[in-house]
């Protein structure tokens, strides 16, 4: 029976973390001990298990859809501060919504709703920094818009994907 | 305005335009070394959407620290490193809501795995790699999550004894104990497996 | 005295009256709401490649027409009209991986969550009058959209 030091005592050699005298009287000990032996050439298979048993693993998100995770987290904390309502949401607006011919026009007349309009025809608003919300009281419609990436489980179920 | 492209572009100039504040650099890095950062988180978590979180903060925080990286290691090692670091965080936080596993106990109790017989015959001779892996993958799940730091740490991540005991915030002699401990409850664990193959249980 | 009569006749008829209108009104402050949910493909081609989809209807296709949105055509690709009880909750799934879920709030107010795996992806509570519609809608591939409609019907 080896006394539970040596067992670490071997295991370290195995791992060559034992000063260079001290591995010399382990070396020693298997020469002649064949429990020790026994013990080395188990951690020893273990070890070769564990190094060939790695299993390679792929995130399971998009590229696109993890990074938009990342880099809308890196936004949040740099900016702890919110950018002005109304530039932030016409940025956002034009970036994403509208062909660059009506931009203009459209921000235009939003602008001029918000600020002449004696009861909000249009109302505009940053529902958090993800989403976009816009809101047409004639139309009785109220838009909200992530800035999500394009690949994503909505798009999913769009015809390139499967469709109930 | 063009995107550039940086799909050929090597990792230390990525890292340099990153560290001015390119962040289409940056999210090139992400691409590449993603599924490695994720694999470590979840070799260690064991929960997909739990490993999905840690490696996206790990990536924040690589964003953060840019800076300090100076090419002494491999970028990826140096990602590796800043999720395993939260990972531990994260379950150390876990344990002080969870109660002790059977492991854990047995461990610092002590004994158990300084008399369990000696396993002679290799449980893992002759099988293909992917059957391989998912054994590991089966028997790492049923050990602590010090246990599996630990053996996470030193065979896949191939850090020395001294630097584990840096990491995990214990002495070297635990991290000697633990592994012990670990590798030989994988030993037994893996010939249970392939007990169950044969039928034998 | 004929006065006093026709003002108690009067009185009789007021006050039930009343009672029934207020017992009414008070119940249409709770009331059940019966409301659709359609999930859209939003783009500039004139079919969508999957026979199955449908334009959408044109009461609807109007409403988006108002909203800030690029493009010309949306296709019906899921929809489902459910009733949800005062301060009732119902959750329905819209595809295999996506699910709204409306909460009515009473007073005409609907507590929207949106659902993609398992995980909210954004909520939104406001008032939701019979006739209007609530839009959710992001970016899907080759320049398109997807977009959930929320439709108060009664």
């Amino acid at each position: 029976m080896i006394d539970y030091d040596s067992q670490l005592k071997i295991q370290a050699y195995l791992d060559g973390e034992l000063p260079e005298a001290e591995a010399q009287q382990v070396a020693k000990r298997l020469a002649q001990d064949q429990d020790a032996v026994l013990l080395l050439s188990e951690l020893r298979n273990t070890r070769q298990a564990m190094v060939n048993g790695q299993a390679p693993m792929a995130l399971p998100e998009t590229r696109e859809f993890f990074w938009s995770k990342i880099e809308r987290e890196i936004g949040r904390q740099e900016s702890p501060q919110p950018a002005p309502r109304r530039n932030s949401m016409l940025a956002a607006w034009r970036r994403m919504l509208v062909p660059a011919g009506a931009v203009a026009a459209v921000g235009l007349v939003c602008m001029l709703s918000l600020v002449s309009s004696p009861g909000p025809r249009m109302e505009t608003a940053l529902a958090d920094s993800g989403a976009f919300t816009y809101r047409d009281y004639n139309s009785g419609a109220t838009l909200v818009w992530l800035s999500y990436p394009a690949e994503n489980e909505f798009a999913d179920s769009e015809p390139a994907g499967t469709v109930q | 305005m063009t995107e550039k492209d940086y799909s050929t572009t090597d990792d230390q100039t990525l890292v340099r335009a990153a560290q001015k504040g390119d962040m289409t650099a940056f999210e090139e890095l992400v691409a590449r070394h993603r599924d490695k950062i994720y694999a470590r988180a979840y070799s260690m978590v064991r929960n997909e959407e739990e490993a999905i979180d840690l490696s996206q903060e790990a990536w924040v925080k690589g964003w953060q620290r840019l800076a300090q990286f100076q090419g002494e290691s491999g970028f990826g090692t140096w990602m590796t490193r800043i999720v395993i670091n939260l990972c531990l965080d994260h379950l150390r936080k876990q344990k002080r809501q969870r109660s002790e596993s059977i492991d854990a106990m047995d461990e610092e109790s002590g004994g158990v795995e300084r008399q369990m017989p000696v396993v002679t015959v290799n449980p893992t001779a002759g099988l293909e790699r992917g059957e391989l892996r998912q054994r590991i993958d089966r028997a790492l799940g049923q050990l602590s999550h010090e246990h599996r730091t630990v053996l996470v740490l030193h065979e896949f991540e191939e850090m020395e004894y001294k630097e584990i005991a840096r990491t995990m915030g214990c002495s070297i002699g635990t991290v000697m104990s633990r592994l012990f401990y670990a590798r030989r409850k994988l030993a037994a664990l893996l010939v249970d497996l392939k007990k169950d193959d044969l039928g034998m249980t | 005295m004929r006065d006093h009569l026709l003002s108690v006749r009067l009185l009789s008829w007021l006050l039930p009256t009343l009672f029934v209108l207020g017992s009414g009104f008070s119940q249409a402050r709770a009331a059940d709401m019966k409301l659709e949910v359609q999930l859209l493909w939003g783009t500039n081609d004139k079919q969508s490649p999957d026979p199955k989809h449908r334009p959408v209807d044109d009461d609807v296709h109007k409403k988006l027409k108002e909203l800030p949105l690029k493009w010309s055509n949306y296709f019906l690709v899921n929809n489902k009209q459910f009733d949800v009880s005062a301060n009732g909750t119902a959750k329905v799934p819209l595809s295999e991986k996506c699910s709204i879920e409306v909460k009515n709030l009473g007073h005409s107010t609907v507590e929207v969550s949106l659902f993609g795996k398992g995980e909210k992806v954004v909520g939104r509570t406001q008032a939701l009058p019979k006739g209007e519609i609530l839009v959710l809608g992001g970016n899907a591939p080759n320049a398109t959209a997807w977009l959930v409609i929320l439709k108060r019907l009664e």
